[in-house]
């Protein structure tokens, strides 16, 4: 199937793929440092392994620790 | 893995070091390398994860925080540089002016001189309750309060307080709890089974692992629903359960620099690993430390300790704190005069204000820590002339109560 992961398109092989699985693809080694939106609503983290993908979602991953000099 | 103490040594190997180092290496240093320039302009923009500027995050300060996260199933963990950073940068990330806090006379004194010389001349209002009193805490909460704060156990007081009661009350009324777990730490207390939402510690205190560095922790149990605050409500549409985390982590913490040194953190991941054991030393030579100190009497006037049987708190103590009640007790002699003989006729307690070290401390709080307090401002927050503070170390407990026998017998 293939989804929008921060406005990008992204094929995924395997479905079902939960966001749990989507973080894992994205190297997101640090689940708790992001925000997970999904079509619009943000995803609770002890949600992630059970919430399942489907064609044409919308996921966004925003970060919160950038920053600098 | 799921016992604390196998999770502190080991954490969850979400990196592996570059040379394959068990343990990984100290990162001391500021800047990091981006590979072309969008790579950093999307760290910036939040579209990647990565570190930047050690002021903001840093590998040696992540593994710390991502071992303090696994341990206290917060969502997130912020280090700072010290427990009064912690606490400084949760006020005034929840707070700002014409609001209030509602907290209690209970407080450690800097907490306490923070709020009231630092703040409130800022514009912030700082309502003391008696946190025992229900109806009184729910009586101080109005629409501009922005957290409840308190200490458990309270130094020196060492009250404890019903976290679950107390959280109902203010989460009714849309509230936080902010909750200062220093003397506890996630080993005795996981806060977020209380209902706390916010937790602080200093880490230099037991986490440090004897008073080797200064640190503090900030703990998001991720059980409020920020869009409650209005100050935070536009970052909950941004970052949802994150919100409180992402505003410290991109404002408030970035902007105030305390920041946790690499080095400290690394002394303090160190110190994570023996916390248990240490901790279980602690409370056991504490306990024994208050039941002996009650036999004394009438050289020793009165002992104060959660542990005991004869505590107000004992029922409590043993329902929240299972594993022990804390490294701390109190005792009255008759006058400040008998405090100063016996603290100075010990040789192997230590003269010093600190707590939670592995060695055994001894303080006189009234002439010390709230110096700056009135006498009628001092029996306000639980302070008396009389009152000595004792920081229960992890040597052999005999040796301990040989002390103290040498310095009872000196007054």
């Amino acid at each position: 199937m293939v989804i929008r992961v921060n406005g990008e398109l992204q094929t995924i092989e395997k479905e079902p793929t939960s966001v749990a699985e989507l973080l894992a693809l994205n190297k997101v080694e640090r689940p708790d440092m992001v925000s997970v939106q999904l079509n619009g609503n943000f995803v609770d983290k002890a949600d992630y392994a059970s919430t399942t993908l489907a064609a044409s979602d919308e996921v966004d991953f925003l970060y919160f620790m950038g920053g600098g000099e | 893995m799921s016992g604390f103490a196998t999770k502190s040594i080991h954490g969850s190997h979400t990196k592996m070091d570059a040379q394959g180092t068990l343990r990984p290496p100290v990162y001391d240093n500021v800047a990091f390398e981006f590979a072309d320039a969008q790579a950093i302009q999307f760290a910036f923009e939040g579209r990647s994860l990565a570190h930047s500027y050690s002021r903001v995050s840093n590998p040696t300060v992540e593994e710390f925080e991502h071992r303090v996260r696994l341990l206290s199933d917060a969502i997130g963990v912020i280090a700072v540089s010290s427990g009064m950073a912690a606490i400084s940068n949760v006020i005034l990330a929840l707070a700002e002016a014409g609001t209030n806090i509602v907290t209690t006379r209970f407080l450690f004194g800097n907490t306490c001189s923070f709020f009231e010389s630092t703040l409130e001349p800022w514009g912030l209002e700082v309502k003391y309750v008696d946190m025992s009193d229900s109806s009184a805490v729910a009586a101080a909460i109005n629409a501009n309060t922005r957290a409840v704060f308190l200490e458990v156990i309270t130094n020196p007081q060492l009250q404890l307080i019903d976290l679950e009661a107390l959280a109902r009350i203010a989460h009714e009324r849309g509230v936080p709890v902010v909750l200062d777990g220093t003397v506890t730490t996630p080993y005795l207390l996981k806060s977020k089974d209380f209902g706390v939402d916010i937790e602080v510690i200093s880490s230099t205190k037991y986490i440090s692992g004897g008073a080797t560095s200064v640190g503090g922790l900030i703990l998001d149990n991720g059980t409020f629903q920020w869009s409650q605050n209005p100050k935070i409500a536009p970052w909950a549409a941004k970052f949802g359960p994150n919100a409180f985390l992402a505003l410290l982590r991109r404002e408030v913490y970035r902007n105030m620099g305390a920041c946790l040194s690499p080095h400290n953190a690394f002394l303090q991941t160190l110190g994570l690993e023996t916390l248990s054991l240490r901790i279980d030393k602690s409370c056991a030579n504490a306990l024994a430390v208050a039941r002996w100190l009650e036999q004394q009497r009438p050289r020793v006037v009165r002992v104060n300790y959660p542990g005991l049987e004869s505590s107000l708190y004992h029922c409590l103590a043993e329902r929240v704190l299972p594993r022990g009640a804390g490294g701390i007790l109190t005792f009255d002699l008759q006058s400040r005069e008998e405090c100063f003989a016996l603290q100075n006729a010990l040789t192997l307690v230590r003269r010093a204000t600190n707590i939670n070290d592995n060695k055994s401390l001894i303080l006189h709080p009234a002439s010390t820590i709230y110096c700056e307090y009135s006498p009628q401002e001092q029996r306000a927050m639980g302070v008396s002339d009389s009152m000595l503070r004792f920081s229960v170390g992890i040597e052999d407990v005999d040796d301990i109560l040989e002390d103290l026998q040498r310095g009872l017998a000196a007054i």
